[in-house]
């Protein structure tokens, strides 16, 4: 009775909602609109769009804006079949999933995707090589790098991933990647655990390195902005936002505002390169 | 046995107690120590006042009232739609089951209370996804199927507390109705129920309880990273177990972490007060007090 | 003499209760089979293009088209084996101390303690095992990353004790009083109490308990996916990272749905539903067994 009676008044209250007068011009093309928006998929994009949906859901409350990961995969195939609006990708989807699903794709960020080690690793340098090596589980020890006697726990993430699929391709050249090796759900649990073990080694979205973990420069070259941007790193990638069909309604304007110069501002606040 | 032996016994039934005990109480501990810093309202309503985020002037963002609401909404949905036919299977079972079909239905519900929530949940999400092809387009994973799928996985508590309560009913209380001239479903309905309500209500609190914790089904069938309020059956929303498993594998920095803590302290919470509340009805509750025709 | 119209009325809600029952009690039971029926049917295209026996034994490697869950099924076996031989000592410990060996004082007490933690969240033992036990793990073995076997299994081993505690002093409870008060009279101790009178009354209790906790831990999603590590490897080690069946479930499904990955995931909910029936038939077995005698 008690649930049924909160139920009701959460409905009731809903009913009541108001809208907050902010100001804010980019934001502006969201008065007046209403209804709901589904975004999931790649986990990279889920800060800038987690923020991007704060600022559109407090202007205009009318707007649901529901966010779930799931990994690029999911995001592809699920707004292909309809199930959500907006499906993120942290890589180019393939020409098969566009043509056999209509996509429509939306590039508004530039990401590295970075060789993480855990701070306390004095190895901060490796070859592509090495690299292959390291995650094909021929190398096993960083001792064999140069850093201390302490096995190496390669990390990973499953097939659904944007960030392993251009990691695969572009770094490790398609090589193999040993069966041992431990699978983390997203970039932020791929964070976790390479920050909380000494002999991790990992792979993520260079907008997500921060001071608990160390990039490791790639030959010679460290992934930051510059080496990004200029395309010296060459494990690069966009992080797109598509659609089936020709974006429409509130997708439309989702995408557009996350490519304002408020939505590039986010971009660039959550640690990615901005398109524009 | 001698005596070095029996102080052996005893000593190792001690150790298991403390350890047990022991883990547990570090569990709590740790628990504890790294969450009661971030339990203030700030956990619950972010940077949101909590009077505009309780009377829903304001959508809270950083905090995890949405999930807690969302948690709720589930809940009762759930339970909703469970305990009548729960409640309707557990009378037929105590009640009019043969030799034969009590043990053949007694099988699939203790089969039904065994399988693993992850395959009740990929069964929903399945489920919701033939519907979305040969249905309807806007059908997707959303609060209502999670709900559903939650109330398969709770029916079997509900059956079988329901069954034990009526069996368990003196067989003199049993006979007395009939004796009255009462017909059989009389005698249940004004006679038994009442008679055994206060078990069957501790057995839809633990019911409740299952529902509130329960992550693996829920991240199949609609649970999110963030979605406000819940406001609609066909929407997802935030629960407050998911939130747990999403800031443990994702937190971006410590402050997230100590929330996540956090929401396991009132998580914890919530799970403690609905068991007290199930022991405490169980045993002091009088039919008389809930149940007048 | 005529049946009176009220009679007749009595009848027929009579029978339309008794319908209604069955149909509820039906519906429960045939929604067991769907859950099977649905994990069968969608997983057969499997079939279609490898031999049955290469799914369950093979390897596992998408590139090469092996859709094999043999890593899987040896990960699901590996890790709740351990945790049942972890908790089976510390559980048998336990239920000794509350019902023979410890004070009468303190039982109740215990017991409703043991109660409580069967209500703690799931999420909260994984959350906890993630920043306390891994670490702690992979700091005292000096190998590894901590997410192992071993770690999933201490973990589980505490999540199950409550209730494999709560079936052994079931099992204890239902030695008859005058047994009990025989060896009080022949000035027995308590542990010889327990030694050869309780343990041997109750081992068919404490079989059926520990086969159910067993499918307990068969059937935990959460703890394995968030500290086993979940590679795809047939284990060697305590201290190697598996994958079981639940966590590959939850892994997986939120990929590409079109997939023969996606697909196998339903042999893995199949698979987990057999051993579940079989594990919940073994019980019961055991159990009438037990009441022949």
């Amino acid at each position: 009775m008690i649930k049924r009676a909160m139920v009701a008044t959460v409905t009731l209250c809903t009913a009541l909602l108001v809208a907050l007068p902010i100001h804010a011009n980019s934001l502006d093309r969201f008065a007046g609109l209403s209804g709901d928006l589904k975004i999931a998929g790649g986990t990279a994009h889920i800060p800038v769009v987690k923020e991007a949906a704060k600022q559109i859901m407090t202007l205009n409350p009318n707007i649901r804006i529901t966010i779930a990961g799931g990994g690029s995969g999911a995001g592809i195939k699920q707004v292909g079949e309809g199930l959500i609006d907006i499906g993120n990708s942290g890589r180019r989807p393939s020409d098969k999933e566009i043509t056999s699903y209509g996509l429509s794709l939306h590039k508004w960020a530039i990401d590295g995707v970075a060789v993480v080690v855990n701070p306390s690793n004095t190895v901060t340098a490796l070859t592509q090589g090495q690299l292959a090596q390291i995650f094909s589980g021929k190398i096993t020890n960083w001792k064999a790098l140069g850093g201390k006697d302490r096995g190496i726990n390669i990390y990973t993430r499953d097939a659904s991933s944007g960030t392993r699929s251009v990691f695969w391709k572009k770094a490790l050249k398609k090589g193999e990647i040993a069966p041992s090796a431990n699978f983390v759900v997203s970039n932020g649990a791929m964070k976790t655990a390479v920050a909380n073990d000494p002999g991790a080694i990992g792979y993520m979205s260079a907008g997500f390195v921060d001071q608990r973990l160390t990039p490791v420069a790639l030959d010679g070259v460290t992934p930051d902005a510059a080496s990004i941007r200029n395309g010296t790193y060459k494990v690069a990638r966009g992080l797109f936002s598509n659609t089936r069909g020709e974006a429409q309604g509130l997708s439309k304007q989702f995408i557009d505002f996350l490519l304002s110069d408020q939505g590039q501002a986010i971009v660039k606040e959550k640690g990615f390169i901005p398109v524009n | 046995m001698n005596r070095w032996g029996e102080k052996a016994i005893y000593s190792l039934s001690v150790l298991s107690c403390v350890l047990l005990f022991g883990s547990v109480a570090i569990l709590l501990g740790y628990l504890l120590v790294k969450g009661l810093p971030a339990l203030n309202p700030g956990l619950i309503f972010g940077s949101t006042p909590m009077v505009d985020a309780l009377f829903l002037k304001r959508q809270v963002f950083d905090g995890i009232f949405p999930a807690m609401a969302g948690t709720l909404a589930l809940i009762a949905l759930a339970i909703t739609i469970a305990v009548p036919l729960g409640l309707l299977a557990g009378i037929y079972m105590a009640e009019y089951s043969g030799r034969f079909t009590r043990s053949v239905f007694g099988f699939f519900f203790d089969l039904l209370s065994g399988i693993p929530s992850i395959v009740v949940g990929l069964f929903g999400f399945s489920a919701i996804l033939f519907f979305h092809h040969h249905i309807s387009e806007s059908l997707a994973p959303c609060l209502l199927v999670s709900a559903l799928s939650l109330a398969f996985l709770v029916l079997p508590y509900i059956v079988k507390t329901t069954q034990i309560a009526l069996e368990t009913v003196p067989q003199q209380t049993r006979i007395t109705g009939l004796a009255l001239g009462a017909t059989r479903l009389q005698n249940i309905v004004f006679c038994l129920i009442p008679e055994s309500l206060s078990t069957i209500l501790g057995g839809i609190i633990l019911a409740v309880g299952r529902c509130a914790e329960d992550t693996a089904v829920i991240m199949l069938t609609g649970a999110v990273v963030s979605a406000g309020l819940p406001d609609s059956l066909f929407k997802g929303y935030e629960a407050l177990p998911f939130y747990i498993y999403y800031i443990s594998s994702q937190y971006a920095d410590q402050t997230e972490l100590t929330q996540g803590f956090g929401a396991c302290i009132v998580l914890l919470l919530i799970c403690a007060t609905l068991f007290t509340l199930a022991a405490i009805i169980q045993k002091k509750v009088r039919h008389t007090l809930l149940y007048r025709h | 003499m005529n049946r009176s119209f009220f009679q007749q009325k009595r009848d027929r809600n009579e029978t339309a209760a008794r319908a209604l029952l069955f149909m509820s009690a039906l519906v429960c039971c045939l929604l067991v089979v769907l859950i099977l029926g649905f994990m069968v049917v969608t997983g057969l295209p499997l079939f279609g293009q490898n031999q049955a026996m290469d799914l369950l034994t093979g390897a596992w490697s998408p590139h090469n088209g092996g859709y094999g869950i043999a890593p899987m099924i040896f990960g699901t076996l590996w890790i709740s084996f351990l945790s049942v031989v972890i908790s089976f000592p510390m559980s048998l410990g336990c239920a000794a101390y509350i019902c023979v060996l410890g004070p009468h004082g303190k039982a109740t007490v215990m017991k409703r303690c043991v109660q409580m933690m069967t209500g703690i969240p799931t999420i909260i033992y994984g959350f906890v095992g993630v920043f306390l036990l891994v670490p702690l793990i992979r700091n005292t073995a000096g190998t590894g990353s901590g997410m192992c076997i071993l770690s999933a299994s201490l973990v589980l081993a505490v999540l199950i004790a409550p209730t494999m505690i709560l079936f052994f002093i079931q099992s204890f409870d239902r030695v008859p009083r005058s047994w009990l008060d025989a060896v009080d009279a022949l000035g027995g101790s308590r542990v010889q109490k327990l030694v050869y009178v309780v343990l041997p009354a109750c081992v068919k209790g404490i079989v059926t308990g520990t086969v159910l906790s067993f499918g307990r831990a068969l059937g935990d999603t959460l703890v394995a996916l968030m500290i086993a590590g979940n590679a795809i490897q047939k284990p060697d080690s305590l201290l190697d990272s598996a994958r079981t069946l639940t966590a590959h479930i939850a892994l997986v499904s939120a990929a590409d749905f079109e997939s023969m990955e996606f697909k196998s995931i339903f042999l893995c909910g199949a698979v987990l539903y057999l051993i579940t029936a079989l594990v919940i038939l073994g019980a019961r077995l055991i159990e009438r067994r037990g009441t022949h005698e």
